[in-house]
């Protein structure tokens, strides 16, 4: 179940594909933000993050099969962090004993870590390129920062289809495929990826500067207009933000 | 006699410091409307010499684009005269959608966002890739991307183009193509290239590069192919 880099970027048909890009870039700004403040341990603050993945996740619809994906990835990465659960039983110098006291913090890392990884997912998945430098453009960030960033993206969508090629070659040269080929391509990273890397980033940096790409307003591109849909659309995602805050405050995690 | 769009003058490049120059002492000049190939082979120096004209590359001796000094203070007004084709048109499309990338030239220079794109559109269409347009630029071809990367050269109507391997990675039709697309064009050209073919179909002028020193200069496309023994052994 592979996913290209450039596959991800704008393919969510929900509503909320139809916001202005920086509401979108900002409501899932706001609720990842939600999502790391709501409580873990508890059943309101569970609900809260349950309810604003499922709902965000609906309302941006990405494919299923990039869902499924980062549902994947987000297992392989968070769930490792159970295995600390035999230490933390062990640790006798901290102030709780027991299952429930070890459990909590993998569990914080696993729920946080997993909603925050499928908001940024299908948030992404409703701006194709032009829209984040849209939003971006529109939003309070200054203009180099944005530059940057976009620029950040744009190379990484090249150098995702480099690496590709990287691997295509380790591949024939090492006649395999699969998870073989790319365990090679993962030990030869430093070697044969990197340089690449390093003497592209100076290429690309001198077509930047002969450009003026960094002392350009990217603004003058055009901007975006608010709709009345865009403001609900944010207060609802300040609600749910003011909602997780609450629940901080009155100690119910 | 014809105003000059670019001179050098005993210009020198050194990426070491003390070391060996990878550009030694080259003086040549090309005109108003020129168009001149500068051939050499691998590492020979011709992207230096280009990347060095417009300032990227810092260099000794004297180089004037359009009458004007090439030196830090002046690198700007000198790259809004010139249109520049790197070898790897990738390097150069920095932004995600086609018509934004031409667009960004006249962008920059103040011009409303409508307009550019009408004018990016038209530079576009010249260059036969007009229906790329809306088209994000990671679905585009090699060839593609080179004519993108040109349309964002030229919609700013410079008087000088450096072209860096123009017609590397493109096949026989697209390389026919582009040579008469750029032999339309009014600006100065110097063409930094290894394909005679392409630079003979383009240019009537030939300045040979060997080693960062110019062994060659004349429109005998005969003497290239003489000093590289391209008609085999006599």
């Amino acid at each position: 179940m592979r996913t290209s880099w450039h596959d991800i970027w704008g393919c969510g048909r929900g509503p909320v594909a139809g916001l202005s890009p920086q509401v979108r870039i900002l409501s899932g700004a706001v609720l990842f933000a939600a999502v790391m403040v709501a409580p873990s341990t508890s059943a309101p603050g569970i609900l809260t993050i349950g309810a604003a993945v499922v709902s965000w996740v609906a309302a941006c619809r990405p494919s299923r099969r990039i869902t499924l994906s980062f549902l994947l990835l987000g297992l392989a990465v968070f769930l490792p962090y159970f295995l600390l659960v035999p230490l933390i039983m062990a640790d006798s110098s901290g102030p709780a004993t027991g299952w429930t006291h070890a459990l909590a913090a993998p569990w914080s890392v696993f729920l946080r870590g997993m909603a925050g990884m499928l908001i940024s997912t299908a948030t992404v998945t409703t701006l194709s390129a032009s829209d984040l430098r849209r939003g971006l453009l529109d939003l309070p960030v200054p203009n180099i920062v944005s530059a940057i960033l976009l620029q950040i993206v744009h190379q990484a969508g090249e150098l995702t289809s480099e690496t590709k090629r990287v691997g295509a070659a380790i591949a024939v040269r090492g006649g395999t495929g699969g998870w073989l080929a790319a365990m090679r391509l993962l030990s030869s990273l430093p070697r044969v990826w990197l340089p690449r890397v390093i003497v592209r980033a100076e290429r690309v940096a001198l077509a930047m500067e002969f450009r003026g790409y960094c002392d350009s307003d990217l603004r003058a591109f055009g901007r975006s207009a608010m709709t009345s849909a865009d403001g609900v659309a944010l207060a609802l995602a300040l609600g749910v933000l003011a909602l997780a805050a609450v629940l901080r405050m009155r100690g119910a995690g | 006699m014809r105003d000059l769009a670019l001179v050098f003058e005993e210009t020198t490049v050194r990426y070491e410091p003390g070391g060996e120059p990878d550009i030694a002492g080259v003086s040549f000049s090309v005109a108003a409307g020129e168009r001149a190939a500068l051939v050499g082979l691998n590492g020979s120096g011709k992207t230096t010499l280009l990347l060095a004209a417009v300032g990227l590359v810092p260099h000794g001796g004297a180089i004037r684009v359009c009458g004007t000094p090439v030196t830090r203070r002046t690198a700007a007004e000198v790259r809004e005269k010139t249109g520049f084709l790197f070898n790897i048109p990738e390097d150069q499309l920095l932004f995600p959608r086609v018509i934004e990338d031409a667009a960004f030239g006249l962008v920059r220079k103040g011009v409303g966002a409508e307009e550019a794109f009408a004018k990016a559109k038209q530079a576009l269409d010249a260059l036969g890739v007009g229906h790329l347009a809306e088209s994000p630029l990671h679905h585009l071809s090699h060839g593609q991307k080179q004519r993108v990367a040109l349309a964002g050269a030229l919609v700013v109507d410079p008087p000088l183009l450096l072209l860096d391997e123009p017609s590397a990675g493109l096949d026989p039709p697209g390389r026919l193509v582009l040579a008469w697309l750029l032999s339309r064009l009014n600006a100065a050209m110097l063409v930094a290239t290894h394909d005679l073919e392409f630079a003979a179909r383009l240019c009537r002028r030939f300045v040979m590069l060997e080693q960062g020193r110019i062994v060659l200069d004349g429109a005998d496309e005969a003497a290239v192919r003489g000093r590289w023994r391209l008609d085999g052994p006599a």
